[in-house]
């Protein structure tokens, strides 16, 4: 888990915007950055080029989220029928979906291909299986996992086959009739180093080049997942020395691999930011307590589900600062976004930002004490 | 340049030029549209695949309707379920010898929608006399009714999707008891040259209720991959084995215009390539 980062005082522009959104929106708000969201888009397609970026829906599932994607040219990755369901009032055709969930039910294939998505994912020969109904309609990607010990968030635990399963998986599926079109991993989220995505990719390319040989149906695509780190510490990494090392990776691989990408986090997280209200405080012990509208339960889940602490923002700089916590509104004690951290006295009524909020926070937003989710609205 | 691509098949698929948007309805579940093409006139699509066009439905709808009601000899009943476009509708009612022919569509706005954006295909069916439109899911009307019919038509959509119970083994059975002895039911069954194992599924399933169970096949060239299959059920095995020259006969006497269909077409339409008669022979998959 990152480091907390805490900026004192809010540009007097920026916090008349905040107040404004409030005063029309009602507290609390997701506010979404058409402009960062485009710019994150750009810069990814600019990293990463000759990748087909699909925007990983469980990330942010919001509709104008997915028709800003859309315009720009994003392809989407899709995991359930509902995600599917998302895309199908925007008119996107299902011919821009890879659906990525390596176990499905017979139900999540038929309302796969009836959505028009028709890339699946799986890690073992029972998924395969289930897909040797449809084999002609369908493309098959194997997820191979590759365990990471700097991720943030482990991906390679709960799917993906080892990479000595892959060559018998492959066997398999020519006896089956199921053709394999390609090799898809997620080395895990939130790791700055990118060895794990390095290393995985070529790995990937020697497996494909040892299972092309000699085959009559050759794999043609590489799918390098998602993970791509932002910055919740407030450090700015070089994203450029990331993004060169995963570049000259791909630029070993033969050309005729076709590469996508899932970016979710990537995408949305520095576009959405929150603000919340403090409609309460209280004394207790050493501490000040501030009781706000948004919460662990709400749009502060990711603090618990996704292991982040968001970049938090506060009205005054005074230096006067004491110890104190920031509660979120509902019942239950685990509902603290941050305790033990220094803070000048605040009033009823201020604002508290947290920033780079976009990611898996709205997206895992419970209303527990029925309690409304924060309100997304769309701004610039 | 606005294009609609079909989303059948991973690998290939088809896609055609959008000249003029006449119609797009996005419902829930459902996302319909129509289109010109300069070529294949209006394209009807559904949900990402292409329903009709213009330019050959008159294929489909011909082998549909002209093969079992010219195989019965003298229908006189007929229902159809789905086809709310009115193609088959129209083509059943140029049967001079029909005397009702029933529709059944699950949804009054397909018919309203085709009378409008479709207007050749139905070509004035819906206001003949003979036609009983009734409004109703394909699968209720068959389990409820207590009507009897010489020939049943199943112009269903592709069984993934809304139309996959017209595709279950209850629908069979319960069509099959609503037939008249000497009856036969016919239903659309996709491209086998992608979906081979609905020709095995459909033997399987329709083959438990009829004694006589095969296929017959002809090329709709918007029906991507080759030839398609029409499901054949009845338990009057000489309904397929007639002479040629009573299929002749029959087909004089009914003075029936067709650009497809024609005897011999009829006669040659159940011989099927091996591949099929090969999967035919394996359990499905």
């Amino acid at each position: 888990m990152n480091q907390r980062h805490i900026s004192y005082g809010i540009e007097p522009e920026a916090l008349a915007v905040y107040q404004a959104l409030v005063q029309e929106h009602g507290s609390p708000l997701l506010v979404i950055s058409r402009h960062k969201l485009v710019g994150q888009y750009r810069a990814l397609t600019r990293q990463l080029p000759g990748v087909s970026l699909y925007y990983a829906i469980k990330a942010l599932p919001n509709p104008e989220v997915i028709r800003i994607l859309a315009e720009q040219g994003c392809h989407f990755d899709v995991a359930s029928a509902g995600e599917i369901e998302l895309l199908q009032p925007q008119l996107i055709s299902g011919r821009k979906t890879i659906h990525t969930h390596p176990i499905k039910k017979d139900r999540d294939i038929r309302a796969a291909l009836r959505g028009g998505s028709t890339t699946f994912v799986v890690d073992n020969i029972d998924e395969l299986k289930k897909l040797r109904a449809y084999r002609h309609r369908v493309g098959v990607l194997l997820r191979v996992s590759f365990r990471s010990a700097s991720a943030a968030v482990d991906l390679s635990r709960k799917f993906g086959c080892s990479p000595d399963q892959v060559e018998d998986i492959v066997l398999q599926s020519r006896e089956l009739g199921v053709h394999i079109r390609g090799l898809s991993f997620h080395v895990g989220s939130q790791s700055l180093d990118p060895q794990a995505h390095v290393d995985a990719i070529r790995l990937c390319g020697g497996l494909i080049n040892q299972i092309n040989q000699g085959s009559v149906n050759p794999m043609n695509l590489l799918d390098i997942g998602g993970g791509f780190p932002v910055d919740y510490a407030c450090e700015n990494p070089d994203m450029d020395a990331y993004f060169t090392a995963i570049r000259a990776a791909l630029y070993e691989l033969p050309e005729d691999i076709d590469l996508i990408a899932e970016p979710g986090r990537f995408l949305v997280a520095p576009a959405v930011t929150g603000i919340s209200t403090i409609t309460g405080k209280a004394r207790r012990g050493d501490y000040q307590w501030y009781y706000l509208d948004d919460g662990i339960y709400g749009s502060y889940s990711g603090q618990l589900f996704d292991h982040v602490q968001y970049p938090l923002q506060i009205t005054s700089n005074d230096l006067a600062r004491e110890p104190s916590i920031l509660s979120g509104p509902t019942c239950d004690s685990i509902d603290i976004i941050a305790e033990d951290i220094l803070l000048p006295e605040m009033r009823e009524g201020d604002l508290v930002v947290g920033h780079m909020m976009g990611a898996y926070t709205a997206a895992t937003a419970t209303r527990f004490n029925s309690l409304d989710c924060a309100k997304i609205i769309l701004q610039d | 340049m606005k294009e609609f691509t079909e989303t059948l098949y991973d690998a290939c698929g088809q896609t055609f030029r959008i000249d003029k948007l006449y119609f797009e309805h996005k419902t829930d579940h459902q996302h319909l549209m129509i289109f010109h093409n300069s070529f294949l006139g209006r394209v009807m699509t559904l949900d990402g695949v292409v329903q009709t066009t213009e330019r050959d439905e008159f294929i489909y709808h011909e082998m549909m309707a002209h093969v079992p009601l010219l195989a019965h000899g003298h229908a006189c009943r007929v229902l159809i379920i789905g086809g709310g476009d009115g193609g088959m509708l129209r083509e059943v009612l140029k049967h001079p010898l029909v005397e009702q022919a029933t529709m059944v569509e699950i949804d009054q706005q397909v018919i309203e929608m085709a009378k409008q954006f479709l207007p050749n295909h139905s070509s004035g069916a819906f206001d003949d006399a003979r036609a009983d439109i009734v409004i109703a899911d394909g699968m209720d009307f068959v389990r409820g009714s207590s009507e009897r019919f010489d020939v049943i038509i199943s112009d269903s959509t592709d069984p993934i999707g809304p139309g996959e119970v017209l595709f279950s083994s209850d629908f069979y059975a319960y069509s099959s008891k609503l037939l008249n002895p000497g009856g036969v039911m016919v239903a659309q069954n996709g491209v086998p040259f992608f979906q081979l194992d609905e020709v095995r599924t459909t033997r399987q399933k329709m083959g438990a209720q009829f004694s006589d169970q095969t296929f017959y096949s002809a090329a709709v060239p918007t029906y991507y991959g080759g030839i398609m299959t029409f499901a054949w059920g009845s338990d009057t095995p000489a309904l397929r084995r007639h002479d040629l020259n009573v299929i002749i006969e029959r087909y004089r006497r009914a003075h029936l215009t067709t650009r497809y269909y024609t005897p011999q077409i009829h006669q040659a339409s159940f011989v099927l390539p091996k591949y099929i008669e090969d999967a035919l022979a394996t359990e499905p998959g």
